[in-house]
């Protein structure tokens, strides 16, 4: 038997799993449960005598699942690593919802900007969104141009 | 006779284009620019050309020219009711597969229109090119020259009107290059039902029925079925009536369609015609047996309606669900990315039209929808289980898609019902989240095991690993 832990991120919490396998059969621990399953092939296994077809597709450390006729999304949480992949948050980051264009910056640094005030207006597949601060306070950095394209996530402006 | 026809589209539009002209023994040329190098549309011709962009006219004839094409199809968007390319193709002596120059001018322009079809006895919304007065709130900001909800705004408040304005103009100017907007009556709850019409060069007019575009968001449809639930026969036969009446008022030669609003009380006003084949046209071929394409073709270059308004019928009904490159629990944001997985589904009664198969790319240049998914059944109740289970086969990993999220519409009771409008998922935002979070046992199962098998992976975003045929550490092959 060979074991494995394994951290998963599902919406916000957290549930840790161990896999014990052998020539294809095995044993999947999650909480108190103890469920056996067999590898009968690719993408296809049987739990509790019912066949599951399913295909994964792994980007990084988010993984969508296809199973039963449903996506499903999991972040695998890798211990010690995981800060890392933390996004901006309740910071006074603006970063990009989406890849696009930035058609307008609407503040200069030193503004003072309110909570929900638009600063950014972006362009992304012809349609304009505006990205409004995520809090009240000064403009202290602006990290992009109009004209430029971005890719999502990228940090447009800060705001202290 | 047309022997070789230039597509000015691209994605499933461009390929659904192309799979009629294989029929009809018609040689295909592709378009493309440099995003779709490698899209499934450019493969899908006998030939394809590079270009800069799909809204350049004289750079498409060019192309039409230098491939020897006698006919040019625009599809839908881009350039297809920009008279810039109907022109540009009358210029260079290339039969443009579309109403003439004039109805798309004429129709184009939303103000015009609608005053022709008042002429012409045909109900219409009222509009302003002007601001309203207060008491006509709420409003629509309208592009004059668009279509598809760019461009559009709801304005409640007349104080939001100046800036509703500006932004739309700016959205406008920016998707169909003309930045002219106007202001219109707003029906609440309205449902969106649109009547495909077809006319000759020869004078004859006949609509093939109508198409229920009411589940949309933001203003964009996003399921379509036919037949409208709403309709009665004698509503219909009404409403059909107006639509032909539509297109003998402009003398409409090839396949266009009638865009009606119908209140709750069964009063119906004229919206728009849409100069051009719809997204949405396959639930009308799928109902009625006719292939619009070919239509189109055999209008194009002369030929009578092969048919009258009585030979035309509807059978069973059809339903059309769009696969768009979305997030619907995120505003419905685009997303993009590359296909990692597709296994689209098939079977008796189920159609997909498709620009995208595995190793696509999905990038933000274009219009994020992917391909249409259609079926027929007999009745609406079977045309419905028949979508469930063909949005449950749907495998689609590696871009964030809408499939689960259609899923979640058509099985709404209320959906079932027929009890639709425009305002159906505003009403039902419920259905824009996944009913429960709880991901089941077996797909952290399945998860686990594709994780062992790799190892983790630290670096760029560029870093995707596809695992299809999960097998765990333990299996030697």
């Amino acid at each position: 038997m060979t074991g494995r832990e394994l951290h998963w991120n599902k919406g916000a919490s957290e549930t840790q799993v161990r896999i014990e396998e052998s020539g294809g059969h095995g044993i999947f621990h999650i909480g108190e449960q103890a469920i056996p399953f067999v590898v009968r092939g690719q993408g296809w296994l049987e739990v509790n005598g019912r066949n599951i077809r399913y295909y994964v597709h792994r980007d990084r450390n988010e993984y969508s699942i296809w199973i039963d006729g449903r996506t499903y999304r999991l972040t695998r949480i890798q211990k010690g690593a995981h800060a890392l992949e933390q996004a901006g948050g309740a910071s006074g980051e603006v970063r990009a919802l989406m890849p696009g264009k930035v058609l307008r910056v609407e503040v200069a640094v030193g503004d003072t900007v309110k909570e929900r005030q638009p600063v950014v207006i972006m362009e992304s597949m012809k349609m304009e969104s505006s990205l409004p601060a995520p809090k009240a306070g000064a403009v202290i950095a602006i990290e992009c141009a109009p004209g430029q394209i971005v890719e999502m996530g990228t940090l447009l402006v800060t705001i202290e | 006779m047309i022997r070789k026809v230039l597509a000015a589209n691209r994605g499933e539009i461009a390929i659904r284009i192309f799979t009629t002209l294989r029929e009809m023994g018609i040689h295909t040329v592709a378009v493309y620019t440099d995003p779709d190098a490698h899209a499934l549309h450019v493969r899908s011709a006998d030939e394809s050309i590079r270009i800069e962009s799909y809204l350049q006219p004289d750079e498409i004839v060019s192309a039409a020219r230098q491939a020897g094409a006698d006919a040019i199809h625009p599809g839908y968007g881009f350039l297809s009711e920009n008279t810039s390319l109907s022109t540009a193709c009358e210029a260079a002596g290339i039969t443009f597969i579309g109403p003439r120059t004039d109805t798309i001018r004429r129709m184009g322009d939303k103000l015009e229109s609608k005053r022709l079809m008042e002429k012409a006895g045909v109900p219409v919304v009222p509009s302003w090119d002007r601001n309203p007065h207060d008491s006509e709130f709420p409003v629509l900001v309208k592009a004059v020259g668009g279509g598809g909800g760019k461009g559009m705004r709801l304005v409640e408040e007349p104080s939001q009107l100046a800036e509703a304005k500006a932004a739309a103009s700016r959205e406008a100017g920016k998707a169909f290059g003309d930045d002219r907007v106007f202001v219109e009556k707003y029906v609440r709850n309205p449902r969106h039902i649109e009547f495909q019409i077809l006319g000759d060069a020869h004078g004859n007019a006949v609509h093939v029925f109508e198409r229920e575009c009411s589940i949309q968001r933001r203003h964009q449809k996003v399921i379509e079925e036919t037949p409208s639930p709403a309709l009665t026969p004698g509503l219909r036969a009404r409403m059909g009536d107006a639509a032909v009446a539509a297109a003998k008022a402009v003398g409409y030669v090839n396949a266009g369609t009638v865009e009606f609003i119908v209140g709750p009380d069964g009063r119906f006003y004229f919206l728009e015609m849409n100069t051009r084949l719809q997204v949405e046209h396959p639930v009308t071929e799928m109902t009625t047996g006719l292939d619009l394409v070919r239509e189109q073709i055999r209008i194009a270059e002369g030929n009578p309606l092969s048919f009258t308004q009585s030979d035309l019928r509807q059978t069973g009904h059809s339903i059309e669900c769009r696969i768009y490159a979305e997030v619907p629990e995120e505003q419905f944001r685009p997303d993009i990315g590359t296909v990692a997985v597709y296994r689209p589904p098939s079977g008796a009664g189920v159609r997909l039209d498709s620009g995208i198969e595995e190793n696509s790319e999905v990038g933000f240049h274009y219009d994020p929808m992917l391909a249409k998914l259609v079926v027929w059944a007999g009745s609406r109740s079977q045309a419905i289980h028949k979508m469930q289970r063909a949005l449950s086969e749907f495998v689609l990993l590696g871009v964030r898609n809408n499939i689960d999220f259609l899923h979640r519409v058509i099985s709404h009771p209320e959906f079932g019902e027929g009890k639709i409008d425009t305002h159906f998922l505003e009403r039902h935002s419920a259905l824009l989240r996944p009913a429960t979070e709880e991901v089941p046992v077996e797909a952290l199962l399945a998860a686990s095991l594709s994780s062992a098998r790799t190892p983790a992976v630290t670096g760029s975003a560029t870093a995707a690993f596809t695992d299809v045929w999960t097998s765990g550490p333990w299996r030697i092959s």
